[in-house]
């Protein structure tokens, strides 16, 4: 068990018993190896049922908006969920009084999807040491360095370290490279339209409707998304080239000024399927156009919530 | 991909169809108005909008889909919007949504915008042909994918 984890625990239980939160979210120990799964924890004794490590790969955030307006709720956040919680205060979906962050530093998150594909069979147990991960298969064990394992919006992080949290445990970590956070956006740009085409429907046509994006993602929220909505119908609700492309993009651009790349919806994809690069390319464009950057703060609205009279220069055709 | 586009595999034997969204208060004279609403085109098809705040992304994204070779959205310049400020954030919206499409792999010729003034008398139909002469030369689009059956297709 790590310092920080200590730390984590005997916070947590400090607020539970203090009553000042009503529940706390944070991560368990996982019923399957890599994937440590979210807790929920009402009372202090629990507290030390909580972990914190690279292999937690969900976004916390996410249960903001299924829980109780009227709680109070205490979260664990890496920089991504504070984000997210941010821009969730921003859009009135929770009181930033009620809850109370609890900060932890992320050295990004480790993607499941290559350690299982550098093991090639079943892994019985992994853990991180410092700057390398010790896997155990059935038949051999090995270690690798953890930096190429990151999940890929991870390992472009720009933003590492959580915003405004009411307590920090561990270090604080530098910032990321804002050209390296761009390079896929930027590289992507460069191909051909036929290219762009194909390697957008290659990508979205493999999906199979499961919307195990959506509920990942702390941002989809609508009571009633697009793709449920019956009459009228949007779009095709099967998985037709039209249905899914459709899915994708409506998907995607109601994310813009919203999405804070944490990367959620491409870790629960288990078709596995690239969607970080189109929302990437929403938020660059939104950074270029209007110099804003989701949840860095609780009060400034999103570009498309707002105008100036300045766009007139801009559009004009 | 696999699936045949049902824009159809040339444009030899019919007109490039256009979607036009239409603020009804952009078009200042009644000549004007009144041609887009009598005599249009029987390939270009009016949707009507009160404001270009009114057209949401979605709208785009059906027209394209359901068999559109291009798009034009056409609003009120800056500060002559009937509702003061509808048109302002429809243009932040729909001009990120074109910059997405194009993104994709969507042709940017394929959906124009057009602002018109209070002087600028027949602008409506020159846009529209020239848009009809630029999408004559790109032939039927491959982006994006179409929806199955098409609803009242007409050549």
């Amino acid at each position: 068990m790590s310092d920080l984890e200590l730390h984590l625990r005997s916070e947590v239980a400090r607020i539970l018993q203090d009553g000042s939160v009503d529940l706390v979210v944070g991560f368990e120990a996982e019923s399957i190896p890599l994937k440590p799964q979210p807790t929920f924890i009402e009372d202090s004794k629990d507290a030390d049922r909580l972990i914190i490590n690279g292999f937690c790969q969900n976004n916390l955030a996410t249960f903001l908006t299924r829980l109780p307006k009227e709680k109070r709720i205490g979260i664990v956040v890496r920089g991504c969920e504070s984000r997210s919680i941010n821009a969730l205060i921003v859009e009135n979906q929770h009181a930033r009084d009620k809850l109370y962050l609890i900060g932890v530093p992320c050295h990004g998150i480790i993607d499941w999807r290559k350690v299982e594909a550098l093991a090639g069979e079943n892994i019985i147990s992994a853990e991180e040491n410092e700057n390398i991960v010790n896997v155990h298969t059935i038949r051999s064990q090995f270690s690798i360095d953890r930096g190429d394992l990151l999940h890929d919006s991870c390992a472009r992080c720009l933003h590492p370290n959580p915003v405004s949290p009411d307590i920090m445990l561990g270090e604080l970590l530098p910032e990321g490279d804002p050209v390296l956070a761009r390079s896929v956006v930027d590289e992507f740009q460069l191909l051909s339209s036929e290219k762009r085409y194909a390697f957008f429907t290659q990508e979205a046509e493999r999906c199979i409707r499961c919307y195990a994006c959506r509920e990942a993602c702390p941002m989809c929220y609508c009571t009633e998304c697009f793709v449920d909505h019956a009459n009228p119908r949007w779009t095709e609700s099967t998985i037709s080239p039209a249905g899914t492309q459709a899915w994708h993009i409506v998907r995607a651009f109601h994310q813009a000024g919203r999405c804070v790349s944490c990367g959620a919806c491409e870790r629960a994809c288990p078709m596995d399927i690239k969607m970080t690069y189109l929302t990437d390319k929403l938020n660059d464009d939104l950074r270029r156009l209007y110099g804003f950057q989701v949840g860095m703060d609780t009060s400034t609205q999103p570009p498309f919530a707002a105008f100036s009279l300045d766009d007139k220069k801009r559009f004009i055709s | 991909m696999a699936q045949p586009s049902a824009r159809g595999d040339n444009m030899t034997d019919r007109k490039p169809r256009i979607v036009l969204f239409q603020c009804q208060w952009c078009l200042y004279t009644e000549i004007d108005q009144h041609w887009v609403d009598h005599d249009l085109p029987s390939n270009i098809q009016l949707i009507k909008v009160p404001c270009t705040g009114r057209i949401n992304p979605l709208f785009i994204l059906n027209a394209v889909q359901g068999g559109a070779d291009g798009i034009m959205i056409c609003g009120c310049v800056p500060e002559k919007c009937h509702f003061k400020e509808g048109n302002f954030s429809a243009r932040r919206q729909l001009d990120e949504f074109a910059n997405f499409l194009v993104f994709t792999g969507f042709d940017i010729k394929r959906i124009r915008f057009t602002w018109i003034d209070l002087q600028e008398q027949g602008r409506i139909q020159r846009e529209l042909s020239s848009m009809e002469n630029d999408l004559f030369v790109l032939g039927p689009s491959v982006a994006l994918a179409t929806r199955h059956p098409l609803e009242g297709e007409q050549s």
